[in-house]
């Protein structure tokens, strides 16, 4: 077994650990965690892929963005877990099964199906840069739908902010506009003192 | 050596970890959600695996959109929680039973 | 080293034209006082109408494949897109008068709708499973967006809940797919995997393994049974100015999906996908019928209405041949535009409080008001099948073509539950014409939402009256 092999299903061993442990453990914050883990060593075994971009890309965005968005709801709602894993202990046993079978069944698929030789990786130099040959694309040939993507985006923008964006009728708010108008003459008034002046 | 389907197994235990998690917390939707990001991320394994062994980057652009979309995703569905949970003081998803038939 | 052509702009110019219009829109609703709202409204409307102009033009061109084939626009595109337009038309103008009275009238339902539409626009011109995919989430997410819209309703954000969890498993089925037959043909264009299926090189076992997964994916977003549990609720839970909008423009979208994700990217798999609608198509026409006629809300009753539907859809789809794709997108136009009246009836029966969802309210709705009553029995007979309205055209040109492909066993099945299905339908026109009014008062609506909505009962009458131009234009779209 090579070097390579050795470090493929050690990471793949954290990955499957880590997904099993976010479904499973009692408390969300944990299984958010586990879930970063499990970014963490997707993105490992991206970059044993060559997709260096997408593996820094995935740490960033998820890491970075998603989960720690996730982790901020999870704290800012008061959830009390035990009554949601009411139930959970019973269905373990037949969803474990029938998740045992099924993984059984698609590699049983997947190993018929692909024949490993016909795939062949080319090994790419040291100049090779993964995030060049991105680029090169995703500005030309996938322009169309770069923009959906962008649209995608704005689109999250308004829903997230129309949804829960909240005026209270007691917070009181700054206006900018009449902070940039105000003149000197509004805000001190000069008191001449009447003895000293005569 | 690594071969393809090294990854493709890799990618298909995932998914059905995800599902399995989304039938076992049917109840918690928070964990919910993260089952839905496991399972993107089974796919993404599986995308980045075939452009790496076919030598070609659209796979790899394909992931791309997809932690695109699904950033955009997790932001409306975390929005659409906090509103659930505004008016029901509960992500208890089998709670969730206001309408019958 | 970069090996790129410019890209035909002309071609999106509709989709382009939508975007800037959408940026303007948000924009310009910041500076408008709920007061002059309306102006928000009347450049939507527009946005919509120059849309349909731009793509007015492109009609009768050759098929063209630009944006390094992730776009095409054919006569199949155009003609959906249209359709799609002249329903957006109805869905803004309808749900104004909903969302007015409920004081919920703002310029997010207009932004969302437009990025609703731009989203339908992309998956029918699609040609790429990249496209496919952006498109359907850009609608899909703009829809759980509007389901939750009226943030303050309980059922409301429940649905949206149910909605966004099944919509995200679904998508993430249909990914798995898609990540298959990459696999499998080494490439993401439809045309390029049809070829590769065609020359056999590709694994057949990994294909029909994709094309599982593929399929789940689309029974989900169509509502097919046995992937139908969000649609009642994500019907009766909405807003109806929302329920409005997913009843009847994605349909069209959706449609168009099957087509490009099945007809046009795996024809060498016909036979597979075939038998797998079967299934799907006898469960939902069986389910859709029967669960329908236990239903008292009457949003309820027609969301098992659809997934009947869609059933029915899907048989023109099985029969997989020209006539049976040209009976299939003239049964989802004029469905979708039957389905627009219907819940237009119900938004100009309700006012604020009341949501006129049970089947009890419509008693005696002709007494109250006969032409509204004779609109609602026009669009429940569409619904049923009933000659001379166009649902009887629709539902006949189907089994004409699954029959033409020997398979009339599948069509007694469909005759058999739309019999079934005429019983809740008739059950309808006869709370309202033979049944004393429980509620008196006087239906009120604004002259715009009295005039479109008679136009639309007009229009589902007429369809049946003359047929023949749309189904002609449905035929053209496909050769």
């Amino acid at each position: 077994m090579g070097f390579e092999k050795i470090i493929f299903y050690f990471f793949a061993a954290i990955l499957v650990v880590s997904a099993l442990r976010v479904i499973t453990v009692r408390n969300t914050v944990h299984a958010a965690l586990f879930l970063v883990l499990a970014f963490f060593t997707t993105a490992a075994l991206w970059l044993m892929l060559e997709a260096e971009f997408l593996a820094m890309t995935l740490v960033l965005v998820y890491v970075g963005a998603v989960m720690v968005l996730f982790l901020f709801v999870v704290m800012m709602l008061d959830i009390d877990v035990s009554v949601l894993r009411a139930g959970f202990t019973r269905y373990l046993p037949v969803g474990a099964t029938v998740a045992v079978v099924v993984i059984i069944e698609m590699s049983y698929f997947l190993l018929g199906g692909f024949d490993n030789s016909k795939f062949t990786p080319v090994k790419h130099g040291v100049e090779y840069s993964n995030t060049r040959a991105i680029g090169n694309v995703l500005y030309t040939d996938y322009l169309f739908v770069f923009e959906i993507a962008a649209v995608i985006l704005l689109l999250a923008i308004v829903a997230a902010i129309s949804l829960t964006l909240r005026k209270r009728k007691d917070t009181r708010y700054q206006t900018p506009g009449n902070q940039v108008k105000v003149r000197k003459s509004d805000r001190i008034r000069i008191v001449k003192d009447m003895d000293t002046e005569s | 050596m690594l071969l393809l389907t090294d990854y493709l197994i890799l990618g298909a235990i995932l998914f059905c970890i995800s599902i399995a998690g989304i039938f076992l917390n049917r109840k918690n939707v928070i964990i919910l959600l993260m089952c839905i990001e496991l399972m993107l991320l089974a796919v993404n394994i599986n995308f980045i695996a075939f452009s790496h062994f076919l030598n070609d980057i659209a796979g790899q652009v394909f992931v791309f959109f997809i932690l695109t979309v699904a950033a955009a995703e997790a932001a409306i569905g975390l929005a659409i929680l906090v509103v659930l949970f505004r008016n029901r003081s509960t992500i208890n998803v089998e709670e969730l039973d206001t309408m019958k038939g | 080293m970069i090996n790129f052509t410019m890209p035909d702009f002309t071609q999106a110019y509709p989709e382009m034209f939508v975007l800037a219009m959408t940026c303007v829109i948000l924009i310009l609703d910041q500076f408008l006082s709920d007061a002059r709202r309306s102006i928000t409204y009347y450049l939507t409307q527009l946005t919509v109408i120059v849309a349909a102009v731009l793509t007015f033009n492109q009609f009768g061109t050759d098929t063209v494949v630009t944006f390094s084939g992730m776009f095409v626009n054919d006569s199949m595109s155009v003609l959906l897109k249209l359709a799609m337009y002249v329903v957006m038309i109805g869905i803004f103008l309808y749900s104004r008068a909903y969302l007015t009275k409920r004081g919920l009238l703002k310029g997010e339902y207009y932004a969302l709708g437009l990025f609703g539409m731009m989203g339908m626009m992309v998956m029918i011109s699609a040609h790429n499973f990249l496209t496919i995919y952006l498109g359907l989430e850009l609608l899909s997410l703009s829809m759980y967006a509007l389901v939750a819209y009226d943030r303050d309703s309980m059922v409301a954000s429940e649905s949206a809940m149910k909605y966004f969890v099944l919509g995200a498993i679904a998508s993430g089925m249909l990914l798995y797919g898609m990540s298959m037959l990459y696999g499998a043909n080494g490439t993401l264009d439809i045309s390029a995997i049809n070829d590769s299926i065609n020359s056999g090189t590709a694994s057949k076992q990994i294909q029909a393994f994709g094309l599982v997964f593929i399929i789940v994916g689309l029974a989900f977003k169509l509502g097919a049974v046995p992937f139908h549990m969000w649609l009642p609720d994500i019907y009766h839970g909405s807003p109806t100015s929302v329920t409005l909008y997913i009843a009847s423009a994605p349909k069209i979208a959706a449609f168009a999906m099957v087509m490009r994700l099945l007809v046009e990217t795996m024809p060498g798999l016909q036979s597979d996908w075939q038998t797998m609608l079967i299934m799907l198509a006898v469960l939902s026409m069986a389910i859709g019928n029967v669960i329908a006629i236990a239903q008292t809300n009457l949003k309820r009753m027609l969301a098992y209405s659809t997934i009947s539907h869609v059933g029915f859809i899907l048989l023109g789809i099985i029969a997989a041949d020209k006539a049976g794709y040209s009976a299939a997108m003239f049964y989802t136009i004029t469905y979708a535009i039957t389905s627009l009246g219907a819940f237009g009836v119900i938004i100009l029966m309700s006012r604020n409080g009341f949501e006129a969802d049970q089947l009890d309210d419509y008693k005696g709705l002709n007494q109250r008001n006969p032409w509204y009553a004779f609109v609602m029995l026009i669009l429940m007979f569409s619904m049923a099948g009933v000659p001379p309205t166009v649902g009887f055209f629709a539902k006949l040109w189907v089994l004409e073509a699954v029959i033409n492909n020997d398979m009339t066993w599948l069509a007694i099945v469909a005759v058999f539950f739309s019999v079934i299905g005429a019983f809740y339908y008739i059950r309808m026109v006869k709370l309202m014409y033979f049944d004393a009014p429980e509620d008196e008062q006087v239906l009120e609506g604004s002259a715009d939402m009295r005039l479109a909505l008679s136009l639309n009962g007009i229009v589902v009458l007429g369809l049946g009256l003359f047929p023949g131009s749309l189904m002609a234009l449905c035929v053209a779209a496909l050769a």
